[in-house]
């Protein structure tokens, strides 16, 4: 009977899915060392970026791509992709007015007006964007009123050419080239993305957020994001991502690295809602992305929290190093796959520092023919006295042709580390169901009611603005999905 | 790339000793030489294979190995191992089955014991033997498949119950480095019972002994029977030990491993629930001190609706040790209505000891009730305090509470006389 209201109601729709008519300036497709010449040439970088980039591509040639996950889809071509995509024309911007009406356009359908942010500034929800289309920065707003307090946020391509000191020093540093497969490609071929420095005892005082898009057709997204937090310093900072619809795959291996300092905080928040593919498995974005916070100095806290809902394949695991002494690590996921979708999702949290803390809470909501993996590792090293995690993962199956999965590893070698691990997995019972549609509530809204509340643990860690538009997505992703 | 190649000088040397001795093994020639195959494909596993990726195989196979031994032990020094007073008691010295040393006379009836290598032409044998160990799923057992040297086939007869347990003791004695492969069918046919307990023990040896032992157990429908582990090779040994599970319809199959010494064990505990109504437990209780490695690995296959299955391994570690749980649970589209539950709870005594647990749920049936947990932590300190307000040392309060986490395991097992053997086993590594 559930199964039956279930599957009635998969065939939800993204809503995400146009294209927007802008003239791109691309590079061939391919890659090669002359490709990766021409996109540092393009960017107008310096001598060490490009020889950065070269030693990353070099080493690249020499890796196989990964197998392990439990995911399964046609190998991308890597020379079938245009690796520099930038909408043109692509000039200085200053002021809104300035930017392309029919990107304005874009945001406008992507729902996040940047003039009615604009006009809310100072006023209640004070969100800076930085909007990165096709892997080029198209716009960052509110840079001047951050840069009273000190606070660098731009597009990588800008820090590259203003900021080389902060670049070279932690560029790298968190994810090296040599880390994996997607991260040495993006290190060769990254095109631009989000650079956000807090200085010295600075409490950023808005949300800072970078959208991703993929437009252009045939493009790969490589973008790569660094956030520094200093001594003392906070920011709480978001991602949005979606791509218009298309029969190809389109492939996305960003990197973000984050660097706490002592006694700082970043919070990290992701609505990732990439084209899943139509309900064949056709199409989608290919999500291999490579993120990881160093907690660097003593009581500094890294938090990431994911609501994961797109993507045909997503293969991510945002983890945490807890360097310093009585830093803390969180994680918090949502993940909803539908139809042909697979996810392969989860965390690392690697205590070195003493009376380190690490909280994972993942909720994974599979339906239709889709398969959903948590996969973590917690990692006590030895000296890591008084280690403290708590795992929970739990599971919730929708339709009996989907898979939910939980490969977690923990390596402990500390005798003092308390270490505990959850998992369940559960269907939504026919009486959770019977219960509201007694109430009157229909059995769309029901589902969603009770997916909610499953999830809530998680959705009320994202930020207010995020929170809401989260809830929006769960609902749309599972109207006919299930859930 | 060294260690490639002294990968390859491994294997060679094990796919040389199959074809030199090929025609001297016991039974079927094809069977044999598919596993070989399975096995030169396979190689040996290495840090990258994720199923043995906390242990170092490569380093244990490593130099000049025999494969047999001609060393015979006393009546004497069998009698040491035969913990059990009250049961029948096969013996595999050297990986071969010894029926003067065994002790199975008058068998209950609906009991039969076979020498492996004389059973090939059972009927039942046939339709059992090498059906449910998959020698294209893991190296060693591939590696037995090929080279096999004995063991026994054991079968119970349709509503037979047996009441007096059946002890087969693996006892390996050797003067020079040796690799072993003993192997051992256990069919119990429709509504039969049987209590089954496998020991493993290391006499009168100063070098180190590779064992790679396979049981393989077919329960049949409405059967019953209660399977035991005892690992006790002491600084010698190195185990691995494969139990390879069919169940059938209604039955019920509860298996314990306990592995109380052994420089490395591996165990790899393979259950397949092939029909409905079956329920299935899985116990473990590890102690592991000095350099010891151990290794858990279970997986339970859950292939159609209604069944149940409850695991529960506990283990402490001590010195520098390691210990490693990887509990697999499939449950596949069909099998709804599936309970499966898994728990493994660890303490760690010791800084340089080390825990690697990896709880592992792969779910394709959505009405299920699934879960697995685990912990590890330190004995708790409050609980230490409260026995030392009344009275207790430090150090008993501390072997009390290792004795009350032990004893959530111990408790399961049905046999008295087993049972105090374990107890009186755990007291002594706890002095």
């Amino acid at each position: 009977m559930a199964n039956e209201i279930l599957e009635d109601q998969i065939g939800g729709e993204y809503k995400y899915g146009f294209v927007t008519d802008i003239e791109a300036d691309n590079a061939p497709k391919g890659l090669n060392e002359d490709i990766i010449r021409f996109i540092s040439k393009k960017k107008n970088e310096p001598e060490w970026m490009l020889e950065y980039r070269l030693k990353a591509f070099r080493y690249w040639l020499t890796l196989e791509e990964p197998r392990w996950a439990h995911v399964s889809y046609t190998k991308p071509n890597f020379q079938d992709i245009i690796y520099y995509s930038a909408p043109k024309p692509k000039v200085q911007l200053n002021s809104l007015d300035e930017v392309d009406p029919e990107l304005l356009k874009t945001f406008e359908k992507l729902g996040i007006s940047i003039e009615e942010q604009k006009r809310l500034s100072g006023v209640e929800s004070r969100i800076a964007v930085d909007i990165v289309m096709d892997s080029v920065s198209v716009k960052t707003t509110f840079k001047e009123t951050l840069s009273e307090k000190g606070i660098i946020f731009c597009s990588f391509g800008e820090a590259v050419q203003e900021h080389p000191e902060l670049i070279k020093k932690y560029m790298g540093s968190v994810v090296p080239y040599t880390d994996n497969f997607y991260a040495a490609l993006n290190s060769a071929v990254f095109t631009d993305g989000s650079f956000c420095y807090i200085p010295k005892g600075v409490r950023c005082p808005m949300e800072l957020s970078t959208y991703f898009r993929i437009n252009a057709s045939g493009t790969g997204q490589f973008e790569r994001t660094l956030i520094i937090a200093d001594e003392g310093g906070y920011v709480s900072y978001l991602e949005g991502c979606t791509a218009p619809m298309r029969d190809e795959n389109q492939l996305h291996a960003a990197v973000v690295e984050i660097v706490t300092h002592k006694n700082a905080e970043v919070k990290y928040s992701t609505v990732q809602n990439w084209y899943p593919g139509d309900k064949e498995g056709k199409g989608g974005i290919f999500n291999f992305v490579t993120k990881r916070g160093i907690c660097l100095e003593d009581n500094s806290k890294i938090s990431w929290t994911q609501v994961e809902t797109g993507s045909a394949v997503t293969w991510k695991y945002p983890s945490v190093i807890l360097k310093g002494d009585n830093s803390v690590g969180e994680f918090y996921s949502v993940a909803v796959t539908n139809n042909y979708q697979q996810a392969d999702t989860g965390t690392k949290m690697m205590h070195l520092g003493k009376n380190t803390r690490s909280t994972i809470i993942s909720k994974g909501i599979s339906a239709g023919f889709s398969n959903n993996s948590y996969r973590g590792l917690v990692r006590i090293a030895k000296g890591a006295s008084n280690a403290r995690n708590f795992s929970q993962c739990d599971s919730l199956l929708m339709g009996d042709k989907c898979g939910a999965h939980t490969f977690p590893y923990i390596e402990i070698k500390d005798k003092s580390a308390v270490v505990e691990h959850e998992a369940t997995t559960s269907k939504i019972g026919e009486d959770q169901l019977f219960y509201c549609k007694q109430r009157g509530i229909d059995n769309e809204k029901a589902i969603g009611l009770i997916v909610n509340g499953y999830c809530k643990e998680v959705l009320n860690k994202l930020p207010m603005e995020f929170a809401v538009e989260a809830q929006k997505l769960l609902a749309v992703s599972l109207e006919g999905s299930v859930g | 790339m060294e260690i490639i190649t002294k990968t390859n000088i491994t294997k060679d040397k094990l796919i040389a000793e199959f074809e030199s001795s090929k025609n001297s093994l016991f039974g079927d020639l094809k069977l044999r030489e598919a596993a070989a195959e399975a096995f030169s494909k396979q190689g040996i596993p290495n840090r990258k294979s994720e199923e043995y990726k906390y242990v170092n195989v490569e380093l244990l196979l490593k130099g000049d190995h025999s494969f047999s031994s001609s060393k015979k032990l006393s009546s004497q020094q069998i009698g040491s191992t035969q913990f059990l007073k009250d049961a029948i008691v096969i013996v595999i010295e050297n990986g071969v089955y010894n029926k003067e040393h065994s002790r199975i006379n008058p068998l209950p009836q609906g009991l039969q014991i076979f020498n492996i290598a004389e059973a090939n032409s059972n009927e039942t044998f046939q339709k059992h033997f090498s059906k449910y160990s998959d020698i294209k799923s893991d190296p060693f057992i591939a590696l037995n498949g090929a080279l096999a040297s004995g063991g026994v086939f054991i079968h119970v007869a349709k509503s037979a119950v047996i009441v007096t347990p059946v002890h087969i003791i693996h006892i390996t004695s050797v003067s020079e480095a040796t690799i072993l492969n003993s192997r051992n069918l256990v069919v119990v046919d429709e509504n039969a019972q049987l209590k089954i307990v496998e020991s493993y023990e290391i006499i009168d040896s100063s070098v180190k002994c590779f064992n790679n032992a396979l049981t393989e157990i077919a329960v049949e429908v409405n059967a019953i029977v209660d399977h035991y582990k005892i690992q006790n090779e002491k600084e010698f040994g190195n185990l691995i030990s494969t139990t390879q599970v069919l169940q059938k319809k209604q039955s019920h199959f509860s298996t314990h491993t306990f592995t109380l010494s052994g420089s490395f064990v591996r165990n790899n505990l393979n259950m397949v629930l092939d029909d409905q109504f079956i329920e299935s437990h899985l116990n473990g209780l590890y102690l592991t001190n000095g350099t010891q490695v151990v290794d858990n690995h279970t997986l339970v296959d859950h292939r159609k609706p209604n069944c149940n299955s409850n695991e529960l391994y506990k283990g402490i570690i001590e010195d520098k040790s390691s210990a490693t749980f990887n509990g697999k649970i499939y449950v596949r589209k069909d099998a709804q209505k599936t309970n499966a539950f898994q728990s493994n709870k660890n303490i760690l005594l010791s800084d340089d000891g080390t825990i690697n647990t990896k709880p592992q749920l792969e779910i394709y049936a959505d009405d299920v009730k699934c879960s697995h947990g685990t912990s590890t932590g330190k004995l708790d300190a409050d609980k230490i305090f409260y026995l030392r307000a009344r009275g207790l040392s430090e150090i008993s309060a501390k072997k009390l509470l290792m004795h009350a986490f032990a004893s959530e395991v111990v408790d399961t097992v049905k046999i008295e006389a087993l049972r105090e053997y374990i107890e009186a086993e755990i007291s002594k590594r706890f002095e």
